[in-house]
């Protein structure tokens, strides 16, 4: 009684030319690395293509190649002040933010981590909130029916004409930024939790009942493991919405230390340093996706033994 | 011998009440002894799932009564007095084998320790040996379907329900699992309750083959399968095993014409 599985080997046929060979051949993660890197590149180029045709002039000493060139269109999207050169930017981290100050990268990054705190408590509160609702919906549809309205209509009202309000409640402070956050985190995961636990074919609850398994049983042997991919689907979202929300709630919190208040701070000096702005949306863009790499890797750490292969 | 089940004028009525309503079972009366193995054949749509399902009390019956072990079946459900085992696996996915196999004992706070070398001993017990540790995924259908029936025995239950257990498997596993399955109820003592499509699969696992009607689901016949008590492939091939697979065929076209 021997009956093994054999994942198939790549089909390779004649037709397939060197490059497509060469590709197949390389590792998951090398390939993931290479599209990566070459996706990144041909942005770049786009970018500074798009100057090329048709940004401010080029100057000798204001470019890493120093070239002289006058674009032959002007637009008004591609000029300095909109769309700065990239190297303008990267430089723009290892410069000093204000006279005398530390360099901007050191300030950005302070205010990547008070910020990512922030998301990450309101991710944290948000998510358990969001599974707790979803939990009570999936067992009771008269709470469903009776509540679901009032969850859908909180996500329907912007989170600007909220955050006062937390702050005014709550102070102003972590905690209230972290509500915010929170409050634009918990809907996806009630929505995907619901659905999940509720998922469940018939016969796997039939089995449940055939073992005389309470609902608590049912709900932490079967219901909750069988939910478990949607609801890390909703972490995802959550994860990157809970940043979104982390700034947007320091902004009439007051608090400068985090990113929003360095997207603030940068914003009114625009016309005399695009590229520090620029820079600071970078950032911002590195913690989103860093929190989202962050849940997709406790994601694979627990559902990869689930993973049929292809 | 009181009789492991016993369906007592039994009917049930889906949606009562309602302009769906359907009586899918209509006075159905059987007595199921110890060690039988009792397959219920039909067309689609006769019931026998439903009445499969009344046994074990997954659906109460709307009149009449089900005893399993002289209890009333919602006390020997709780009593965890049989196990099932359904068309689909139904393992789940995210458990091993091994913890597929030991749910049921887990829900009962069985000790780890135990646990696993009853697992062990039962995937032993259909030839599973071995594959402890792989997930469901990895396993064929057939396979799939053994951890299954391991699953149902390893709280030693004294009867086995099935609802077309291999229903989904091509003809030649079939026959390979309808004899591990005769080799268990052989060596073990079960009663069995096992629902099928398939007249030979009927003919050579039971001692009993009860024909049922559509519309509504009734008994309209029970043929004693008088074969010898232990079958092997020989089996499938006497004269006998034949006249009753031809008997069967008869009694479930009488069934469908609705003599």
């Amino acid at each position: 009684m021997s009956e093994t599985l054999t994942l198939p080997a790549p089909i390779i046929t004649e037709k397939q030319g060197r490059f497509s060979r060469w590709w197949h051949g390389r590792s998951r993660f090398a390939r993931q690395t290479i599209s990566l890197i070459v996706i990144l590149l041909l942005l770049a180029f786009a970018w500074e293509g798009l100057k090329f045709i048709g940004g401010d002039p080029w100057r000798p000493a204001n470019n890493p190649f120093g070239i002289e060139h006058n674009p032959p269109f002007r637009f008004k999207i591609a000029s300095d002040l909109n769309l700065p050169h990239l190297w303008k930017i990267f430089e723009a981290f290892g410069r000093e933010s204000r006279r005398n100050g530390p360099p901007l990268i050191q300030v950005l990054a302070g205010a990547a981590v008070f910020t990512f705190r922030e998301a990450f408590l309101g991710f944290a509160i948000g998510g358990l909130l969001g599974f707790s609702l979803g939990a009570i919906f999936a067992h009771s549809r008269v709470l469903e029916r009776g509540f679901m309205p009032y969850v859908v209509a909180s996500q329907t009202v912007p989170i600007l004409a909220i955050a006062p309000m937390v702050i005014i409640w709550l102070k102003a402070g972590w905690l209230s930024v972290a509500i915010i956050a929170a409050y634009l985190t918990f809907f996806p995961v009630t929505i995907n939790t619901l659905r999940g636990l509720r998922s469940v074919e018939g016969t796997a609850v039939e089995l449940m009942h055939s073992y005389a398994a309470s609902t608590w049983t049912m709900m932490w042997k079967l219901r909750f493991p069988a939910a478990l991919p949607l609801i890390f689907t909703a972490l995802k979202i959550s994860a990157t919405a809970s940043v979104v929300g982390a700034i947007i709630g320091e902004l009439p919190s007051g608090i400068r230390d985090g990113l929003g208040g360095a997207i603030l701070n940068f914003n009114s000096y625009y016309i005399s340093g695009p590229e520090r702005l620029w820079a600071t949306i970078l950032i911002t863009a590195f913690v989103g996706i860093f929190f989202y790499l962050l849940v997709s890797l406790v994601e694979y750490l627990i559902l990869r033994n689930r993973r049929r292969p292809e | 011998m009181p009789p492991t089940v016993s369906i007592q004028n039994v009917s049930k009525v889906f949606n009562p009440g309602e302009t769906n309503q359907v009586l899918a079972l209509k006075e159905i009366n059987l007595d199921i002894l110890p060690g039988e193995f009792v397959s219920i054949i039909g067309p689609s749509g006769c019931g026998k799932s439903t009445l499969l399902r009344l046994i074990g009390d997954l659906i109460p019956p709307s009149s009449g009564a089900v005893l399993v072990n002289g209890k009333p079946a919602p006390q020997a459900r709780l009593d965890q007095d049989y196990g099932m085992v359904f068309q689909a696996a139904t393992l789940y996915e995210w458990r091993t084998v091994s913890k597929n196999v030991q749910l049921p004992l887990e829900l009962q706070s069985v000790p780890k320790a135990e646990r696993e070398s009853r697992a062990r001993e039962m995937l032993a017990l259909v030839e599973l040996s071995g594959f402890e540790n792989h997930h469901p995924w990895q396993l064929s259908g057939g396979m799939q379907q053994r951890v299954a029936i391991a699953r149902a025995l390893v709280m030693r239950p004294q009867l086995l329900l099935m609802d077309e257990p291999f229903g989904a498997l091509d003809e030649m596993t079939r026959e390979r699992m309808n004899q591990e399955l005769h080799t268990i109820w052989e060596q073990t003592n079960k009663t069995a309750v096992f629902i099928t499509h398939s007249i030979a699969e009927a003919v050579f696992l039971s001692t009993r083959v009860v024909v049922m009607s559509v519309r509504p689901g009734r008994i309209t016949q029970v043929i004693d399968i008088d074969l010898p008590r232990h079958r092997d492939v020989d089996t499938r091939e006497t004269t006998r095993y034949f006249e009753l697979v031809n008997l069967v065929r008869e009694a479930l076209r009488r069934a469908e014409a609705g003599l």
